[in-house]
């Protein structure tokens, strides 16, 4: 069973190595993840937000959305963790 | 063939991390030993994404280095872009951090439950009790 495993990782492993070859190269400043809506956030930071940490910006300013969406989750989670460790007490028969 | 490796070594290391993750998830009986597979392989993905923001050439990091106060109208120092990494995978890569440690919990909550129910935490003597 270990055997059958570590050949599918390694498959894995290799289809995902070769699914790289078609990525930009570390550290190329053209590319695409660098190049359509992340400049105006890196120029205009400062113009709008007036907040020179470009992280808290981007963060608490121009996807305060995802913010929320992130509050939501921790919320589902801390519910469903208490929700699920209670311990049902025994019923006394009266 | 040797530029090929040096130019995108970056992605080759996080993938073989979250290879190792992947074969814990699914090669290791024990449960808690699954759930720090999970583990290494969310964290392999999200330093993953943020190898994507680097930037050759100086490029520092994305806090402004001489902000102006707030002029509004005043002269503007215009903002070079290739002197700042990338922020966007970074700010992208918290909100998967918050939800890799959401599922961490709920997955031991899970465990603490079958624990309770079964005695054991290994994953044959799981399934035979069941029957």
């Amino acid at each position: 069973m270990r055997v059958i495993s570590f050949i599918v990782t390694v498959l894995t492993g290799a289809l995902l190595i070769y699914g790289t070859v078609d990525m930009p190269n570390w550290g190329d400043p053209n590319s695409p993840a660098s190049k359509h809506v992340s400049p105006r956030y890196i120029t205009k930071t400062e113009i709008e937000t007036a907040t020179p940490n470009m992280v808290t910006s981007v963060l608490a300013d121009y996807r305060g959305y995802d913010t929320l969406g992130e509050t939501t989750v921790i919320f589902t989670a801390g519910m469903s963790c208490a929700l699920l460790l209670r311990r049902r007490k025994k019923k006394t028969t009266r | 063939m040797l530029e090929f490796i040096v130019s995108k070594y970056n992605f080759w290391i996080y993938i073989i991390l979250m290879m190792i993750g992947f074969y814990a998830m699914i090669a290791k009986h024990n449960l808690v030993k699954k759930i720090i597979g999970m583990n290494i392989f969310q964290t392999a993905i999200i330093l993953f994404f943020v190898s994507t923001a680097y930037k050759k050439g100086g490029a520092t990091l994305p806090i402004l280095l001489n902000p102006h106060g707030h002029g509004h109208g005043a002269a503007e120092s215009a903002v070079a872009v290739s002197q700042y990494i990338n922020p966007l995978p970074h700010v992208l890569m918290l909100t998967a951090i918050v939800v890799m440690v959401a599922t961490l919990g709920v997955a031991l909550a899970i465990v603490i439950m079958i624990y309770r129910k079964y005695g054991t935490l290994n994953e044959d003597e799981i399934i035979k009790a069941m029957k």
